[in-house]
């Protein structure tokens, strides 16, 4: 048995920070349907950001703006436990799919939205994508080390989306749970904004307006102290963590490097020191010495983590066969279940992969099914299959 | 009203942020959440940020080096529904409160594990700080910077993944024991948060052409979204968006007063190449605006851009003061702050802060004299003298 096996989740989201949750819920054994526009998820543009939140799902590519579409996608809310999209505010309403139009077709349902700005606000009704958000959280100004006459650096691993996404599965597991219990379902939200914040979530502000101290980024993109940082060796990096006092002490004495004068000028012959040996030798050392640090790994647009050794003996990666692409290879469960084993249900699927899989679920003809399509309602695909993935 | 996980109670043994972070997303649902720590505290306490991410919670000191500690965390056990501890792999079992001791003293309990490397990695014993992991699992090399190499990151990223694993894993672990009667083992680490956060940049297609790596590849300088990072007067920034949901009423073009690229320089380029070459031009307009200034004028013509702020001036933005996620919380040593809000919106069973980040100790009198300890008891589960 999978945790949330017996679960049906239908998923209306596009892009990234809607179907990313769905997929992680996916994950725990929950059956996740993606509704999908005829044309497409706009995600679709862009192979692996498409790829990275689609795995294991279902898909019906349905046009929920068509009467008919409409009154499928209902009948799909209806055999469902969780609805969730990140559809901007006000769009639900008018595709008749908000929490008023999927609590009427099923009374104990979890309605999830997760917004770019949140529900309330002036700027509520914006959409908008992850990189507003690690502006306005201050993640590019801290990254960039803006404080040094550095431009603010963008994070390119687009984790705002990311965030929202993860909020939102953890938002749903809560309700799920409260509805298990009292037999109760509700409305919820998160956003795009609030999971930036939640990665500078350790900022406090005194009420003078003044914040309380937090490490800062060096010029060069370092660290935030002699003791937390990476070094240059002659041949590549070292990220040592030598927080506490005794192993600060080992550092310093591993590399020969006299503590006891002023931290500035320690560090200098740190940078120094560190140059004269390469990094594997160096952590050989540090590791002798009890000083924590790890050599930082080239891994080649993830190829070297995704195919090591250990990741993959201790099944932290995913294989499927892709009908066009061929082998795909990603990240694989993320919690390890001592009794209920996590669980991912094959590859991405193309637009409408399992539309007529879905229809003949409920109780359409292939006659039926042929008009649908014809009309524009529904899609699947055939020898003319538009897309590369 | 009740939180939705009203009635669960956890037993947070945690250090660092992931663990403190995690329980602090089921804490403030409404979970009775004990913060376990050895005598004197846990030594992250230091740090400022760690007064937000343990706040919500009570705190009691426990010696589990001591027979007497580690009898007293059963009792604890015995009453609770959820572990939830950041040891090295093998660590809690040998102090006698790992996976399966607690098990055995209670059955339903859900036991969750949060190293930084999971148990049989090579790297299991090898310590686990934030930046270790950034280091080893190859984050830093992939984010570009100023310089060639490695670049810190200064957002804690493993742990900021690792912060949804444990409650997600946690949660679904409850929702399995309504159905089973089992509380079960759920594991994670700090290398999959990593992973967590590559979904849009690291797989292995393999009958993908270049333009599929193309767009969100490593580039230096970075490549996409920076280039739509600009400068504006008085050297602050603003990072515009492509897409803003509603229909703008003017273009970026004719807010900045800048002519668009002659067709025939276009011609022939990709979109994100027209782009950039475009953006060139934008560069030397932005420096004429005041940055607050073109972020309204961007909205009043429903295009959106945000001012690159610190992360010290987050909460002066309307929709975190809006949304109640910029809060006043009165804490014990700092006094009335500013802090994160609950970023999880619950409609029907709203999340709530349950107060400060607690004192070392704070509830050792409380918890184990409900538990019917004496006062001699107590100094010795709390490794305090009488």
């Amino acid at each position: 048995m999978y945790a949330l096996e017996g679960l049906r989740l239908i998923d209306f989201g596009q892009y990234l920070a809607g179907p990313f949750g769905p997929m992680i819920l996916g994950d725990l054994g929950m059956e996740v349907i993606k509704v999908e526009p005829v044309a497409g998820d706009g995600m679709r543009m862009a192979a692996t950001p498409f790829l990275g939140c689609q795995r294991g799902k279902r898909d019906i590519a349905l046009n929920v703006k068509d009467p008919l579409g409409h009154e499928l996608a209902l009948r799909l809310v209806g055999t469902a436990d969780a609805v969730h999209h990140n559809m901007t505010k006000g769009t639900a309403t008018r595709l008749g799919l908000d929490y008023d139009a999927c609590r009427a077709v099923k009374a104990d349902v979890v309605y999830c939205n997760t917004y770019a700005y949140g529900l309330n606000g002036p700027l509520s009704e914006f959409g908008g994508l992850d990189p507003l958000y690690q502006a306005s959280a201050g993640l590019e100004h801290e990254a960039g080390a803006v404080p040094h006459g550095h431009d603010p650096l963008y994070y390119r691993y687009g984790m705002c989306d990311t965030s929202n996404a993860m909020l939102s599965v953890v938002g749903v597991l809560a309700a799920l749970y409260h509805r298990q219990r009292t037999g109760e379902g509700q409305e919820l939200w998160t956003s795009l904004m609030d999971g930036a914040t939640v990665f500078a979530s350790d900022v406090v502000v005194h009420e003078d307006g003044t914040p309380s101290v937090r490490p800062k980024l060096d010029a060069a993109q370092r660290g935030f102290d002699a003791g937390y940082r990476l070094y240059e060796t002659n041949d590549g990096w070292v990220q040592v963590a030598a927080i506490r006092k005794d192993r600060w002490s080992a550092l310093c004495a591993t590399l020969g490097v006299d503590a006891s004068r002023d931290r500035a000028l320690v560090e200098e012959a740190l940078e120094a020191a560190f140059r004269t040996r390469t990094a594997v030798m160096w952590s050989h050392a540090l590791d002798d010495a009890g000083v924590p640090n790890e050599v930082a790994r080239q891994v080649n647009g993830g190829e070297a983590l995704l195919f090591d050794a250990d990741v993959e003996r201790l099944g932290l990666v995913a294989d499927y066969e892709h009908p066009i692409l061929g082998r795909l290879r990603q990240f694989g469960t993320t919690i390890d279940f001592s009794d209920t084993p996590g669980h991912i249900n094959g590859p991405p699927p193309r637009v409408g992969e399992d539309t007529r899989a879905i229809l003949d679920e409920l109780g359409y003809s292939g006659a039926e099914m042929d008009d649908l399509r014809a009309g524009g309602v529904v899609t699947w695909p055939d020898e003319s299959y538009p897309w590369g993935w | 009203m009740p939180g939705a996980l009203d009635g669960v109670r956890i037993l947070d043994l945690t250090w660092g942020a992931a663990g403190a972070l995690g329980v602090l997303l089921l804490a403030e649902q409404g979970t009775d959440t004990l913060k376990v720590e050895p005598p004197g505290g846990d030594p992250f306490r230091s740090y400022d940020g760690y007064k937000v991410w343990t706040r919500s919670r009570r705190a009691v000191q426990v010696d589990l080096k001591a027979e007497a500690g580690q009898r007293a965390f059963h009792r604890l056990v015995e009453t609770a529904d959820v572990v939830v501890e950041s040891f090295r792999p093998g660590v809690a079992d040998r102090l006698g409160v790992g996976y399966a001791a607690c098990a055995a003293t209670n059955p339903r309990l859900v036991y969750c594990s949060v190293p930084a490397w999971p148990e049989g990695h090579r790297f299991a014993d090898r310590a686990g700080y934030d930046a270790l992991v950034q280091a080893a699992a190859g984050q830093q090399w992939e984010q570009p910077g100023w310089r060639p190499g490695p670049i810190f990151l200064a957002m804690p990223m493993p742990s900021m993944g690792t912060i949804y694993l444990v409650a997600s894993g946690v949660l679904a672990a409850l929702i399995a024991r309504e159905s089973t009667g089992r509380g079960q083992h759920v594991r994670t680490s700090l290398l999959q948060g990593v992973l967590l956060y590559t979904t849009q940049i690291w797989q292995y297609i393999e009958k993908a052409d270049a333009a599929v790596y193309g767009l969100m590849a490593k580039t230096n300088p970075p490549g996409v979204h920076q280039g739509m990072i600009f400068e504006c007067a008085d050297r602050e920034f603003v990072h515009i968006s492509v897409m803003s949901g509603k229909t703008p009423t003017k273009t970026l073009d004719e807010i900045l007063d800048v002519e668009a690229l002659p067709a025939a320089e276009v011609e022939g380029l990709l979109p994100l190449e027209a782009q950039n070459l475009m953006n060139v031009r934008r560069r030397e307009a932005f420096k004429a605006w005041k940055r607050d200034e073109l972020v309204a004028e961007l909205i009043a013509n429903n295009q959106i851009g945000e001012a690159v702020v610190t992360p010290e001036e987050q909460f002066e933005h309307p929709q975190l003061q809006a949304n109640d996620m910029a809060v006043r919380v009165e804490d014990r040593e700092l006094g009335s702050v500013t802090q994160m809000g609950v970023p999880i919106h619950l409609l029907g069973t709203p999340g709530a802060i349950v107060g400060p980040q607690p004192a070392v100790g704070e509830h050792d009198a409380e918890v184990f004299g409900d538990l019917g300890y004496s006062a001699d008891e107590i100094a010795q589960i709390t490794g305090g003298r009488r």
